[in-house]
């Protein structure tokens, strides 16, 4: 054990002193991590995506067509445009034309048509155009999600407006009249508010609430509605009557947006992780730290190629050492050297991103102190099987690369296919990554993170089993 | 000491060393000559335990040498072929290490590093960075960190490649003071110069086999000559050299003529032929036969030339 000691020393020694390998275990990491923490959107609240540009063209008259504008042109993920410059420098707004060749220019790479035939006579619903130069597909997935949202948004003007044109076309003018001057004598009888402004809404599309009729003197707590009916009854006045609908709250975006989760209501509750302050980069500083301790100990571990070829290992072995000696030192070298690397790099985590890393200290050093151990034998693999100290490079970084992407080290296996997401399991980088994240951002115990490092350390030793089986097959100490 | 019992050890398909018996006295200063690929290295490699012999048996110091046994291994210090040393550490360092590893400990280390910081004349530079050292001075640290556990058995394989004049003679007072002081010393070089002046007994080596094993003297015995002549070749010596190619061998080389004469030939009758030319006495020049004649006559060639 002494020999093992000696040559872990001589090893931390001879670390210390090599600046450029100091540089490349600690500081370009570190760097790394910084600049992926503004990649990922790591520092402070992360806004989601920002600022993508998207054309709409709003060749509609219709009242819920400019409200849709506004909803657009209110939702922060996108940089709305409306108008194109003509060659003398004056603006014009954008036809569909100029999009299609702007699209195709790359200009951007989104874009709406509110088309004059958005509500088509004898039909329900509404047409949109979406015209897309999807190149980068995640982006082009965002996009699609937030215009679902923001359309949806606007779904029950939208669909009241299609409504009413449906009913004029089939009921004709006079009985059209006749039916909403009816409705909105009944729903003023039963919930208050002015007949006429209740008419003006309704033939507006504007069921729900939303104050759009485009009169500046109106009054927006007056609409009432269907906004009412799943709210509490109102509770009773003094003198036993009911306070009319007209007195409630303004309608207002917030209301009309939360319709549909009214009609069905999801209750979300994070059980696990609620207390994390930077959840995104728990994930992100651990995956990118296994990795880099990946690299580092492959590196480290290929040096032994460059002792031997120095004729140390003839001084060290015809002394009272063996090869094993030499190996496990290796090893055990890989082990600190990843404890410290991963413990520097989380403790940029928690400067950089505010990552809690001292609440569950214990849980936190199991998993670096065997995903180090893993991370050690995997380099030492490496230098078994290969035959010189470039071809190990060669191949640590394949393998590194490789297996980081597989076992989650950048993003989640869970989006990944499901063949991909089994092999994952059988990366040590996958139970690494897995296990910071356990204790970085879902704050399990020392306990409970018990088997995820109870199977690195099964691997870290199945795999340096291997290694040693393998340098003492290879002669490689002839 | 030292005993080899028909050891052999093969590459693959190439015999590196072919059933060498080889037994040598505590207190010698042994030389193993030989070119390049001769055998040498694998010589000193199954001494050190660093590999395993095919057939035959290595003994250290009464104990067999296996490369799972560390007794054999705790008699002997290899002086390696190469720097074998931790560049990026001082001096000092890198002789605490090999020390430690020889299961030194505390005050014994210490005055063990200072021994030898002194005998290799290093003590001012021991805080030195290794890689900030001269090769000369890299060598003689490499030595250094052989002799720390004073072994009885010292493995010198080409221990002054590439040093400079003046290191190598600091290098070779060094190993035959050590040697005066009883330590067994086993030195493989391809420089003849170096076997000549260290070694008490030679053994040439080539192609895995030992050729000849004796001291200078006995070695040079086997040459069919004891002298040899040395004249510029020219005009004024060339009938000369037609009656010396009946006394000996004679050839040219280098614009110099060497005469071998033939054993029993009296140095008397060269010169006086050499009279009867009237060739002045200062163009001759007698030499004691080298090592490198002994191997070109073993072998048919020349040592410098491999």
């Amino acid at each position: 054990m002494s020999q093992i000691l000696i040559l872990l020393r001589k090893s931390l020694l001879n670390f210390s002193r090599a600046r450029a390998a100091i540089a490349i275990t600690f500081i370009v990491p570190i760097a790394l991590i910084y600049l992926f923490g503004h990649v990922f959107g790591l520092f402070g609240n992360n806004p989601g995506p920002e600022h993508i540009k998207v054309a709409v063209v709003n060749e509609s008259p219709e009242p819920a067509a400019r409200e849709l504008m506004r909803a657009l042109k209110a939702e922060k993920t996108f940089d709305i445009v409306t108008e194109a410059r003509n060659a003398n420098g004056t603006v014009r707004p954008l036809t569909e034309a100029d999009v299609r060749q702007a699209l195709y220019d790359n200009n951007y790479r989104y874009a709406l048509i509110l088309p004059s035939d958005m509500y088509r006579d004898g039909r329900f619903g509404v047409r949109i155009k979406f015209l897309t130069n999807p190149r980068n597909e995640i982006e082009a997935q965002t996009v699609n999600g937030v215009l679902q949202k923001t359309i949806f948004s606007n779904v029950p003007q939208l669909l009241g407006q299609s409504l009413q044109r449906s009913a004029r076309n089939y009921l004709g003018d006079e009985r059209y009249a006749r039916f909403n001057q009816t409705m909105a004598d009944t729903i003023a009888n039963t919930f208050g508010g002015d007949p006429a402004v209740i008419r003006e809404r309704m033939e507006a599309g504007n069921f729900f609430g939303a104050a759009t009729t485009g009169r500046q003197d109106e009054a927006p707590a007056v609409a009432g509605g269907l906004r009412r009916l799943d709210v509490a009854k109102p509770a009773g006045t003094a003198d036993g009557t009911t306070q009319p609908a007209a007195t409630a709250p303004a309608s207002n975006d917030a209301d009309r947006k939360d319709l549909f989760s009214r009609i069905v209501n999801i209750q979300t509750e994070q059980v696990a992780g609620k207390q994390t302050k930077n959840p995104m980069a728990a994930r992100t500083v651990g995956g990118y730290a296994i990795m880099f301790l990946l690299f580092a100990v492959s590196g480290s571990a290929t040096s032994i190629f460059e002792e031997r070829d120095a004729g140390v290992y003839q001084r060290l072995l015809s002394s009272p050492v063996r090869p094993s000696h030499v190996l496990w030192a290796r090893f055990l070298f890989g082990i600190v050297l990843g404890l410290v690397q991963i413990g520097v790099l989380l403790l940029a985590g928690q400067v950089f991103f505010g990552l809690q890393i001292f609440q569950h200290a214990a849980a936190l050093f199991a998993i670096m102190l065997t995903g180090a151990a893993a991370c050690s034998a995997f380099g030492m693999l490496i230098a078994a099987f290969a035959p010189s100290a470039a071809a190990a490079n060669g191949i640590a970084t394949f393998v590194v690369l490789s297996m980081s992407a597989v076992g989650g080290a950048w993003f989640p296996t869970s989006f990944m296919p499901g063949y991909i997401q089994t092999f994952s399991k059988m990366t040590l980088v996958y139970w690494a990554v897995e296990g910071l994240t356990d204790v970085l951002w879902a704050g399990r115990s020392l306990l409970e993170v018990l088997p995820k490092a109870g199977i690195l350390a099964g691997i870290a030793f199945v795999v340096m089993l291997v290694s040693v089986w393998r340098f003492n097959r290879s002669k490689f100490f002839e | 000491m030292l005993q080899l019992q028909s050891v052999t050890k093969r590459y693959g398909s190439v015999v590196a060393l072919d059933d060498v018996s080889l037994e040598i006295p505590a207190g010698e200063f042994f030389g193993l000559l030989g070119p390049n690929g001769a055998g040498k290295s694998t010589l000193m490699s199954l001494v050190a335990g660093l590999r395993q012999p095919e057939s035959g048996r290595v003994v250290v110091d009464g104990t067999p040498v296996t490369q799972t046994s560390l007794d054999s291994r705790r008699a002997l210090g290899l002086v390696p072929q190469s720097i074998a040393l931790f560049l990026e550490l001082t001096a000092e360092e890198n002789l605490r290490i090999f020390g430690g590893l020889q299961g030194l400990r505390g005050a014994t280390l210490k005055a063990r590093v200072d021994e030898a910081f002194a005998a290799v004349q290093l003590a001012d530079r021991r805080r030195s960075v290794v890689k900030s050292f001269s090769g000369g001075m890299q060598r003689r640290l490499n030595l250094a960190a052989a002799l720390l556990h004073r072994p009885k058995l010292l493995l010198c394989d080409e221990p002054t490649v590439g040093v400079d004049p003046q290191s190598r003679n600091a290098i070779f007072e060094f190993l035959q003071q050590l040697n005066r002081t009883g330590v067994t010393v086993i030195y493989s070089t391809h420089y003849m110069e170096e076997a000549e002046r260290l070694c008490s007994r030679i053994g040439i080596i080539d192609h895995g086999r030992i050729l000849a094993l004796g001291s200078l003297d006995q070695l040079l015995t086997q040459l069919p000559f004891e002298d040899e002549i040395t004249f510029p070749a020219g005009d004024a010596t060339a009938p000369l050299t037609r009656q010396l190619a009946s006394c000996g061998e004679v050839s040219r080389v280098n614009g110099t003529h060497r005469f071998r004469p033939r054993p029993g030939y009296p140095l008397s009758s060269f010169f006086t032929l050499t009279e009867s030319f009237g060739l002045p006495p200062r163009l001759f020049v007698t030499h004691r036969p080298t090592l490198e004649a002994v191997f070109l006559h073993l072998t048919g060639r020349m040592l410098r030339d491999n």
